[in-house]
C-alpha cells in the first residue's frame, strides 16, 4: 500500500503541491484530473521519488507502513521498476530510437532481476502478448518508428510491467493518441490491473478517459487535491465549485450548437487563468475564479472537509 | 455566399521507392474531397490522424496544389493563380496552428509577430495590431511582452489575432484547441464564435475530437484514410450518424460518464 500524508513539494517562486495526501492500496484504481499546472504530475514524482533536487519536501510517503522519505537514491532505483512504475504522455520520444524495442523492455529485467538474454527475451515476447502487441516476436526486432502510435504505448506499457510492480503511474498516457486507439489502451490498462493486482494512477485532464479507467479519483488544482471520492460519483455530482466548471467545460457532441435564434451557443467556462506559480493565492488557490468567493477565501486555505474532502469555504459554511 | 469550395480534391504523395528500379509507392492523402464554405459558417472536419485533413487545410491555404480537382476562393482558383495575385488574395484567408508554443518566434516580441502578415502585405498599421489584440481579449500593453510570458491559451490567442490582423474571410483552424486543457479549450472556441459573429468569418475547423467540432459547427466532415465518409448539416451526422467510423467517433466522444 501506497499512502501520501501530508505531503507539501515546496519551490522557491511557491508551493506546486500542498499538504496532498492520498492511499493507494493493491488494485485500486486512481484518477487524477486537473489542468496543466495544476500538481497531477508533481504529486506522481512524489509516488517516484523524483521529486527534484531544487524542491523541499515536507510530509509523509510511506510504503507498506515504511517511510520512504529519507531513503537513498540508490535504494530508489530498486524501487522504481520492482514496486512502481510508470508511463509517459509521448510514445515516440520516451522510446530510444536506436535500440529495438524488444531490448528496451528487456534491459531493466537484466538490470533489476539479473535475468540472462534468453531468458529475459522470453518474458518480452509474453509481455508484448499480455499487452496486444500482435506477432510479439517479429516485433522484438522493430525499432520505435516502426511500431505505429498505439503500439509505441503498448510497448511502453510492456516495458513499465516488466518488473511486476505492485503500482503503475500513467501520466497522460492516451493524450497524444486517436480517440479509437485510446479507448484500447484504457481499457488494456484497466485489464492488467485486475489481470495483475496491481494497483494504477490514472493522471489525465481528459475525463472521459479518467471517467473509463477508474474506481476513485481526485481533483487538482494549483497544486491542492480539491475534491476526491469514487469517481462516478464526483463526476455526476460535483461539490467543488472547480470541479464542477471544469466538467461543464467539456463540449457535449449532442449540445444544439445554436439557440432557437440562430446564436450559436457558448460553452460554459471558469473566467480568468491559472495563475503562476508565484502569484497563487496563499488561501483558496481558486480564489479569483471561483463563482462562489467568500471574502475569507484568497487568504486562509479551506481545510479538506466531508465525505468527498472538498476543500472549499463556501461548502463549509453550508452551500451558498 | 460560398468562400471557400473544393470540388473532388485529390492529393497524392510519392513515397520512398522501396525496391531499385520499380515505381515508387503512392500514398492517396486526400481522395476526390469536396466541400463548402459559406461566410459565417463553420465547416468542421474529423478524422484520426493520418486521415488527410490537414493535407486539406494546406490546400486550402494554397500552401500545396492538388493532383485532381479544383479549390475556389470567392470563384477563384487559387493554385491557378500566379504567385503575385496570390499574394494579393492571401490577407483574406489566414491560419491558425495546432501548437501555440511552436508558431511563435520566440526571440520576437509578440506584436512584432502579429505584425508579421500586415508587413508581407506592405501595410504598417500599428492601431491594426492593438486592435487585434482586444479582439482577442489581450491587453494592447502585451505586444512588448516575449511568447514564453504567455500561457497555452494566451499564445493561441495571439496565434489567433496573427491570422485576424489582415481582416481575413476565412479563416483556417487545424487543431487549434487540442494542445489546450479543457477550460482553456472552451474559452477559445467561445472566442472563435465571437470573432465569426463579429466579423462574419466562414472558419475551416479542422479537430480528431468530435464533441469539440460539434459545439462549433454548422456542416460536419467525416474523413477516413483520405476519402469522405460522410458530409452534411452537423445535426443530421451527429443525431444520426449512418456510418459505424462515425459512430464509434461519436461513442468516444459521448463517453459521458
Amino acid at each position: 500500500m501506497f499512502e501520501i500524508q501530508n505531503m507539501t513539494v515546496r519551490f522557491t517562486i511557491g508551493e506546486a503541491l500542498r499538504d496532498a495526501s492520498l492511499r493507494i492500496s493493491p488494485g485500486d484504481r486512481m484518477g487524477i484530473v486537473g489542468e496543466s499546472g495544476s500538481g497531477k504530475s508533481m504529486l506522481a514524482a512524489c509516488l517516484m521519488g523524483m521529486v527534484p533536487d531544487a524542491a523541499t519536501l515536507s510530509g509523509r510517503l510511506t510504503i507498506d507502513g515504511v517511510d520512504m522519505t529519507q531513503v537513498p537514491e540508490i535504494i530508489w532505483q530498486t524501487i522504481r521498476a520492482r514496486r512502481v512504475a510508470m508511463i509517459f504522455q509521448e510514445p515516440m520520444s520516451a522510446l530510444n530510437p536506436l535500440r529495438r524495442v524488444g531490448d528496451t523492455v528487456a534491459e531493466p529485467m537484466r538490470v533489476h532481476l539479473g535475468l540472462s538474454k534468453t531468458q529475459a527475451r522470453d518474458r518480452v515476447v509474453g509481455l508484448f502478448e499480455e499487452v496486444g502487441i500482435p506477432d510479439p516476436t517479429a516485433r522484438l526486432r522493430m525499432f520505435p518508428h516502426e511500431l505505429s502510435g498505439g503500439q509505441r504505448q503498448r510497448v511502453l506499457i510492456a516495458l513499465a510491467l516488466a518488473c511486476d510492480p505492485e503500482l503503475l503511474i500513467a501520466d497522460e498516457p492516451t493524450t497524444a493518441l486517436d480517440a479509437n486507439v485510446a479507448l484500447k489502451i484504457t481499457d488494456l490498462l484497466v485489464n492488467l490491473s485486475t489481470s495483475r493486482n496491481m494497483a494504477l494512477v490514472f493522471i489525465s485532464h481528459d475525463l472521459a478517459a479518467v471517467a473509463r479507467a477508474t474506481t476513485n479519483i481526485a481533483v487538482m488544482y494549483g497544486g491542492d487535491i480539491v475534491e476526491r471520492g469514487l469517481t462516478a460519483e464526483v463526476l455526476a455530482n460535483p461539490v467543488h465549485p472547480y470541479t464542477q466548471g471544469l466538467l461543464a467545460a467539456r463540449p457535449d457532441p449532442r449540445a444544439v450548437p445554436r439557440d432557437a435564434n440562430g446564436n450559436r451557443r457558448r460553452l460554459p467556462t471558469i473566467p480568468g487563468t491559472v495563475p503562476p506559480l508565484d502569484k497563487m493565492a496563499q488561501g483558496c488557490r481558486f480564489s479569483g475564479r471561483c463563482s462562489v468567493e467568500r471574502s475569507e477565501c484568497a487568504s486562509v486555505k479551506p481545510m479538506p472537509a466531508g465525505p468527498r474532502h472538498a476543500a472549499c469555504h463556501a461548502i463549509l459554511r453550508g452551500a451558498p | 455566399m460560398t468562400l471557400l469550395k473544393a470540388h473532388s480534391v485529390t492529393r497524392r504523395y510519392k513515397l520512398p521507392r522501396t525496391t531499385l528500379l520499380g515505381q515508387a509507392p503512392v500514398l492517396t492523402a486526400v481522395e476526390s474531397v469536396s466541400f463548402e464554405i459559406h461566410a459565417g459558417q463553420t465547416l468542421g472536419v474529423v478524422g484520426e490522424s493520418g486521415s488527410g485533413k490537414s493535407t486539406l487545410a494546406r490546400m486550402g491555404m494554397a500552401f500545396e496544389a492538388p493532383d485532381a480537382g479544383t479549390i475556389l476562393f470567392e470563384g477563384q482558383d487559387i493554385h491557378a493563380l500566379k504567385a503575385p495575385a496570390l499574394r494579393r488574395l492571401r490577407p483574406d484567408f489566414q491560419m491558425v496552428f495546432q501548437d501555440p508554443f511552436s508558431s511563435l518566434d520566440p526571440r520576437r516580441r509578440v506584436g512584432w509577430s502579429i505584425a508579421e502578415p500586415l508587413r508581407a502585405m506592405g501595410v504598417t498599421a500599428p492601431n491594426r495590431v492593438s486592435e487585434a489584440f482586444e479582439q482577442v481579449g489581450l491587453h494592447p500593453g502585451d505586444a512588448d511582452k516575449f511568447p514564453h510570458e504567455f500561457s497555452g491559451g494566451q499564445r493561441q490567442r495571439i496565434a489567433i489575432a496573427r491570422a485576424i490582423v489582415t481582416r481575413p474571410k476565412l479563416l483556417i483552424a487545424d487543431e487549434a484547441v487540442s494542445a489546450l486543457d479543457v477550460s482553456v479549450q472552451a474559452q477559445i472556441l467561445n472566442l472563435l464564435m465571437d470573432l465569426q459573429d463579429a466579423l462574419g468569418l466562414g472558419i475551416l475547423f479542422i479537430s480528431h475530437d468530435l464533441a469539440v467540432v460539434a459545439s462549433i459547427c454548422d456542416t460536419l466532415l467525416v474523413m477516413q484514410h483520405g476519402k469522405t465518409l460522410e458530409y452534411g448539416p452537423a445535426s443530421d451526422i451527429l443525431n444520426n450518424p449512418s456510418h459505424a467510423y462515425t459512430q464509434s467517433l461519436l461513442a468516444a466522444a459521448g463517453d459521458r460518464f
